[in-house]
């Protein structure tokens, strides 16, 4: 079992004529994705890398059953594709298009939920179980940054993920699934909505958060472990601890807000809650040690 | 994209939200004249973009034509770059109150912020007294009903015409809201007139930059950033900010860079712009290095890590313009990810010296930021 996406789901892609759509698709099947389907309005009877397109989501499920979207679709045509999609009964969906209007981002979270449907992203490189399958953009040529493990990841940045994940990786640990929530205020899904999910998966021992400034989902984070929804070793690393008041950092999701979304005030949650904080990205695989054998002196001593 | 007042207070006019009479000035004789128009006492309100106008001096309450010319002229003066002056009346007011609708996150819905309390900091309101603030959650689907407008005013303690005016006016702000794709929408004060107005005392409105797009006439100008590279970086698609310290960032990837800068402060460097050409801007290193250089830097520090972004396009860019530009600071470099191994044979053709940490490069570059100063300060010294 992975998380979110696993060889057997069948995956299709919105968007899989473009540029994008057509390469990344080819580097999802490599990767060990079941690819059944491409969508692109007009381009019905083609194939991309040996995959039918339809004109719509409607007709390709109509001949090919999908478990999965996967959405290489600009951000202003984003809402419309995960709607969709979600028409057609699709319930998990990964969107990378960064830029989706806020009031959009807030239909597209509203619509999911009310369909029992998981958005991961936007602004996001997807997701990915090394050595099983991949939603997104991922390297498909270093295994340095990807290399199958027990290590959950969770992150809000695609290049701070290639830059921490290598650490976990220097550190002797691999990755067992990777979700990018993104970097938006309003993602699709947030950092706690997965927890049940890792705490669940058997393939699983510990969970690295990279977040950084803004919003609440750090601290949600620690409240799913003070509240023992989340009970394996978690340790986060943070970007924006020094960035200046009021500053945008990057992604639209990085920013203060009313005193709140400090990584001052997500540090001091996190360490309430019994999670590590490693204060550079060289510091994770020590800490993740750490963490990993703590926990099992714990199991000793009961 | 935050709006002037100005521009916010047209906005709300047109959907019904009642604003003081006004006229915009460009100078001092210009404020004079429109002060006169609007009849004494009337008010003169710096256009800048930034919090605390009232504290920081760039409101005044001025009774004569004279005087309007006088304060006009130092505000003009002042070293808050003000270019525009919104001379506005002077309104009776009976009380103020606060009102705003924004985007919550967490719940992923809108939501009504109001307190009966207006014209102070809602941020400092919030940490001192949370309990101050009413919250009216908002779906967007739904949008604000009637009553939930309604719930508000009545919880303000406000009565009578009075409640009602401004469960009116909460939906024109809703309306706001919506069609200007806003991140906040924000009247205060909100003045409640001693012959029973309501009258928007003051008005922010910020646009998602996501939907410009479709937010016809909404093209940011100089004046809406705090500096020209800002500025020009804006119109190329390049995220910058603007800081006073030693070394250009130039990096790839929002959560990168950002963690870049936190590096560079905790080894006791200092920046002087946050740069990020990735994604879309993986091939305009040579704009982006022009931009870093407008700061005279002490250091251009490049750190990536792309998936998309190439390594080889980068260093292939970073080569033309070191050859072009001809910087004379020093470079650090520190290129991984797609293309990598051919970006380091064209950094090394191209004289750099590739590093392969981002918390080496950090060091080196905080080091050699360091030297260009003490160096910078013998220098002085000796002329």
């Amino acid at each position: 079992m992975s998380i979110f996406i696993d060889r057997q789901d069948r995956v299709l892609v919105q968007g899989i004529t473009g540029g994008e759509g057509s390469f990344w698709t080819k580097h999802m099947i490599d990767l060990g994705t079941t690819v059944v389907a491409g969508v692109t309005p007009g381009k019905e009877g083609q194939l991309v890398e040996g995959v039918p397109v339809f004109h719509t989501v409607r007709r390709a499920v109509a001949e090919r059953p999908a478990d999965a979207a996967m959405l290489f679709v600009p951000p202003r045509f984003t809402k419309d594709a995960v709607f969709e999609a979600l028409d057609a009964g699709i319930k998990k969906i990964v969107t990378i298009a960064d830029g989706i209007p806020l009031h959009e981002a807030l239909e597209i979270r509203a619509a999911a939920v009310s369909c029992g449907a998981r958005v991961i992203g936007g602004n996001t490189s997807g997701v990915i179980s090394p050595g099983r399958a991949m939603m997104g953009m991922f390297p498909f040529w270093i295994d340095r940054v990807y290399k199958p493990g027990r290590i959950g990841v969770m992150t809000r940045s695609g290049s701070l993920t290639n830059e921490v994940t290598a650490m976990v990786v220097r550190s002797g640990f691999g990755v067992s699934s990777l979700i990018g929530v993104g970097g938006d205020p309003v993602p699709g899904t947030r950092f706690a909505e997965m927890l049940p999910d890792f705490q669940a998966d058997d393939l699983t021992d510990a969970v690295v958060i990279i977040g950084e400034l803004g919003g609440t989902m750090e601290e949600e984070v620690a409240e799913a472990m003070r509240d023992l929804v989340f009970r394996k070793p978690v340790v986060a690393f943070l970007g924006g601890r020094n960035a200046p008041k009021g500053k945008r950092m990057g992604h639209a999701g990085a920013i203060v807000t009313g005193g709140k979304g400090t990584v001052e005030g997500k540090t001091a949650a996190l360490h309430a809650a019994g999670a590590l904080v490693a204060a550079r990205p060289s510091q994770v695989g020590e800490l993740l040690r750490e963490a990993l054998e703590g926990r099992n002196h714990k199991k000793e001593r009961t | 994209m935050k709006l002037h007042e100005h521009e916010a207070k047209d906005v709300f006019a047109k959907a019904g939200i009642p604003v003081p009479r006004s006229l915009l000035a460009a100078d001092a004789e210009g404020a004079a004249r429109a002060a006169v128009a609007i009849g004494f006492p009337c008010v003169l309100k710096a256009q800048v973009l930034r919090g605390g106008r009232g504290k920081a001096g760039l409101i005044k309450l001025v009774k004569s034509e004279g005087e309007a010319r006088e304060v006009a002229a130092s505000l003009f003066a002042g070293p808050h770059e003000v270019r525009k002056l919104l001379v506005e009346e002077a309104v009776a007011i009976d009380r103020e109150v606060y009102l705003s609708i924004t985007v919550d996150p967490a719940s992923a819905e809108a939501v009504v912020l109001a307190c009966a309390e207006g014209g102070v900091e809602i941020e400092e309101l919030a940490a001192r007294a949370p309990g101050k603030i009413l919250r009216e959650r908002v779906r967007l689907t739904e949008g604000l009903l009637p009553y939930r407008a309604r719930n508000v005013a009545y919880a303000l303690g406000l009565e009578g015409d009075i409640a009602k005016k401004v469960a009116s006016l909460l939906e024109a702000l809703w309306r706001v809201f919506r069609a200007n794709d806003a991140e906040l929408a924000e009247i205060n004060p909100l003045f409640i007139t001693k012959s029973g107005g309501v009258v928007a005392g003051d008005g922010k409105l910020s646009i998602d930059d996501n939907a410009l797009f479709r937010q016809a006439g909404r093209e940011p100008g100089r004046d809406y950033y705090d500096s020209d590279a800002a500025f020009e970086a804006a119109a190329e698609g390049i995220p910058y900010l603007q800081f006073d310290g030693d070394i250009s960032l130039m990096c790839a990837g929002a959560g990168l860079t950002t963690v870049v800068y936190d590096l560079i402060v905790d080894e006791g460097g200092s920046v002087a712009n946050y740069l990020e050409f990735g994604g879309p801007n993986y091939k305009k290193a040579v704009r982006a290095m022009e931009l870093c250089l407008k700061n005279k830097p002490k250091v251009i520090l490049i750190v990536t890590f792309g998936t998309i972004a190439r390594a080889d396009i980068m260093a292939e860019g970073i080569t033309e313009a070191i050859l072009k530009l001809k910087p004379s600071c020093p470079i650090v470099a520190c290129i991984r990810g797609t293309g990598e191994e051919k970006a380091v044979e064209m950094l090394r053709a191209a004289g750099l010296e590739p590093l392969f940490d981002t918390e080496e490069a950090v060091r080196k570059a905080v080091t050699l930021a360091g030297a260009a100063r003490v160096a910078g300060a013998a220098k002085g010294a000796v002329e």
